[in-house]
């Protein structure tokens, strides 16, 4: 189950699918990150590893334009864009917003919104999705998220397994064809975290694309299909799950999974 | 050009009155900071009627406007028979107001020392008035030194008021001026132009102290 | 004497309240105006922002009444004392607001747009529905405490005319000779009306902090 990269089809995404190639981001003189390539299937799994620093965030939030690459393209669910250092004209923008959803590690709920308000406005503003329709989608989401009785709580009264459950719900609302993941369990406590995996881990199962940035090398091995290894802003290694936490073959990686794993 | 050299025509008459401002604004801040350090002093100690003493001085002189205090004097003295001249009576209201607004920004840097310097005080054996004077009173000060320097900005622009009792002041200058010429808009305009330029230099002066201050807080 | 007094002098917290209320709202509004000129994209339009903030803020406010009262009058604008007032207070007003907006934008996370940008709210969306409200929440009782401030300052207005609470207070002392008396009425006024307004914010501040942490 190898994927050769630079695959020279014409790019032409399906609905889930993912390709990036020759990724960067500088800032400046600094390099953050360098030649990221990754393809992936519709309904696949990706974890992203590494240390502190080694830019998979930056990766993940160059995805959707949090961040801005200065080099490479990026093709998601049909939107295409080709890096250039600044904002893609708009319409491409809305199209790979539309096409991914993110959940954020301070999981960005907001506030002064009810869960239900949290859900149903983007659905109104971003879909133009009637009161009813959104109302609908939203209950049947919360009630996935096992949290169905909470659509009139604010943010604030809730712990942060189910806030970042229900942020997940928010993204799912609008129907994405990719989910982007960026560490979303590291600011919950370990018991606590377990119902945000269980929701993502069943998000699996249901055939979501998922890219996920994470510390739970558990959750990576054994929900994920893939892990790709980053280090110092590039691609160390990527693979079958199993076989990289096993038989990982960058030197780095091994140092790296010697480290997280003898905790 | 016709109105800048009305304007350098006007300066004469409206220095004297910008002297008497800073003058009032001088005398305000020198003993009203005083006065508020005194009210931040007592409000702190565990004395009751210090602490309402201080209280009722400082609710009234930041509760009521500046405005009102200056005519509470300037009506209410000469009934108790004290007959002062108006630029005596500003300089009494002003201080009042300044030291009520002042109690409270030396009452914050009062609080903002950390417990840990009144404790390694009072263990290095400095205890009471010196332990006060020496090490809190010095840290607190510069805590509150922006703030207060904020406030003396407002105390010279509050000089303004003074106008209202007749004091020589620039105000009451530009109106002098303004109602032998008429020329209402180009007088108030100049005394604007004046107040204005004074305060900017004074609040870069503020912006300097206040780097400068926060120099020993910064590691290299 | 004070029985008689006081009537005699609260005629005027009507003119008080309204010039108050009418500038702080006003304010309000053109200090919405100017934070967002403050932060657009063209040099310009910040320039003339940020130097009407800085203008505004470095004269006395008795200054521009007058400026405006007396001054105004030579391009033929002239004004009734009421409506110079509240023009003065509102000008005034709008800049102090503006810098209290720019505090309250300041505090809101970045999650915040992060989050909308990633569900593909649009820039107008954002700004209305969820920076907006968070801005003017936290924002809240510094509005208060300046409300308070402008209070206090409409004692000025007494100056040009304006028949409010000093103005009475005023004629009061020269009528009656009770100086002090008219004085601490109208004082006494002024005070009762901001621990009234200042107790009514607390508690909206509080019922909002119950209901919603702030982000």
């Amino acid at each position: 189950m190898s994927f050769s990269f630079g695959t020279k089809t014409p790019p032409i995404a399906l609905s889930g699918e993912v390709v990036v190639s020759g990724l960067g981001k500088s800032y400046g003189a600094t390099r953050v990150l360098s030649d990221v390539n990754l393809v992936m299937n519709e309904g696949e799994v990706v974890s992203v590893i590494g240390p502190s620093g080694a830019g998979k965030s930056t990766f993940l939030r160059c995805l959707n334009y949090l961040e801005t690459p200065t080099e490479g393209t990026i093709e998601i669910g049909g939107a295409r864009v080709v890096a250039g250092g600044k904002l893609p004209d708009k319409s491409s923008l809305d199209r790979l917003r539309r096409v991914t959803g993110m959940v954020f590690q301070s999981f960005n709920l907001f506030p002064h919104l009810t869960v239900m308000e949290n859900i149903t406005l983007p659905q109104r503003k971003v879909l133009g999705a009637s009161k009813e329709q959104a109302h609908e989608t939203a209950n049947r989401l919360l009630k996935h998220v096992g949290l169905p009785d909470k659509a009139n709580a604010y943010p604030a009264r809730l712990s942060g397994g189910q806030q970042q459950r229900i942020a997940i719900a928010r993204a799912l609302a609008l129907s994405p064809k990719v989910m982007l993941f960026d560490e979303p369990t590291s600011a919950l406590d370990p018991e606590i975290g377990l119902e945000v995996l269980a929701v993502m881990r069943d998000l699996a199962d249901e055939g979501m694309t998922m890219l996920v940035v994470t510390h739970e090398m558990h959750f990576a091995r054994d929900v994920s299909d893939r892990i790709m290894v980053m280090g110092n802003g590039g691609v160390l290694e990527i693979g079958p799950s199993k076989q990289v936490m096993s038989e990982p073959q960058n030197e780095r990686t091994r140092q790296f999974l010697k480290a997280v794993l003898d905790r | 050009m016709d109105m800048l050299t009305q304007w350098l025509g006007w300066l004469p008459s409206l220095v004297p009155g910008l002297l008497v401002s800073l003058q009032l604004t001088g005398l305000s801040l020198l003993f009203g900071f005083p006065l508020g350090l005194l009210f931040a002093v007592m409000a702190a100690a565990k004395i009751a009627p210090l602490q309402w003493i201080s209280f009722l001085f400082v609710e009234v002189g930041r509760g009521l406007p500046a405005l009102v205090l200056l005519y509470l004097l300037y009506f209410s003295l000469p009934d108790a028979g004290i007959t002062l001249t108006s630029l005596t009576t500003a300089v009494i209201a002003l201080t009042w107001n300044t030291g009520a607004y002042a109690s409270e920004y030396f009452r914050a840097g009062l609080a903002a020392v950390p417990l840990g310097q009144k404790e390694a005080a009072l263990t290095s054996g400095l205890r009471g008035w010196t332990g006060f004077r020496v090490i809190i009173l010095p840290q607190a000060l510069r805590i509150s030194t922006p703030p207060l320097a904020g406030l003396a900005v407002l105390v010279f622009q509050g000089s303004a008021l003074a106008f209202v009792i007749a004091v020589p002041e620039l105000m009451s200058k530009g109106f002098e001026i303004a109602s032998i010429t008429f020329e209402y808009l180009s007088v108030y305009l100049l005394t604007a132009v004046i107040y204005g330029s004074l305060t900017l230099l004074f609040l870069g002066f503020v912006q300097l102290l206040e780097r400068r201050l926060g120099r020993h807080l910064q590691r290299n | 004497m004070i029985t008689e007094l006081l009537p005699a002098i609260a005629r005027g917290v009507g003119l008080t309240l309204y010039v108050t209320g009418a500038s702080l709202v006003i304010g309000g509004v053109i200090g919405l105006v100017l934070v967002g000129a403050a932060r657009s994209p063209f040099a310009i339009v910040r320039g003339i922002a940020t130097l009407y903030i800085n203008v505004v803020r470095v004269i006395p406010p008795i200054t521009w009444l007058f400026l405006i009262y007396f001054g105004l009058p030579q391009f033929a604008l002239r004004l009734s004392t009421i409506q110079a007032a509240i023009i003065g207070f509102s000008i005034i007003a709008s800049a102090f607001m503006a810098e209290i907006y720019r505090s309250g934008l300041l505090s809101i996370p970045d999650g915040q747009r992060e989050a909308a940008h990633a569900l593909g709210l649009s820039a107008v969306t954002t700004v209305r529905h969820i920076i907006t409200p968070q801005a003017f929440r936290v924002a809240l009782p510094a509005i208060a405490t300046y409300g308070i401030g402008l209070l206090k300052d409409s004692a000025l207005a007494s100056t040009i005319g304006v028949r409010e609470i000093t103005y009475y207070a005023q004629q009061s002392a020269k009528q009656t000779h009770e100086g002090l008396l008219s004085f601490v009425v109208a004082g006494a006024l002024y005070i009762v009306i901001s621990l009234v307004v200042a107790l009514v914010s607390r508690q909206v501040d509080l019922g909002l902090r119950k209901k919603i942490g702030v982000a």
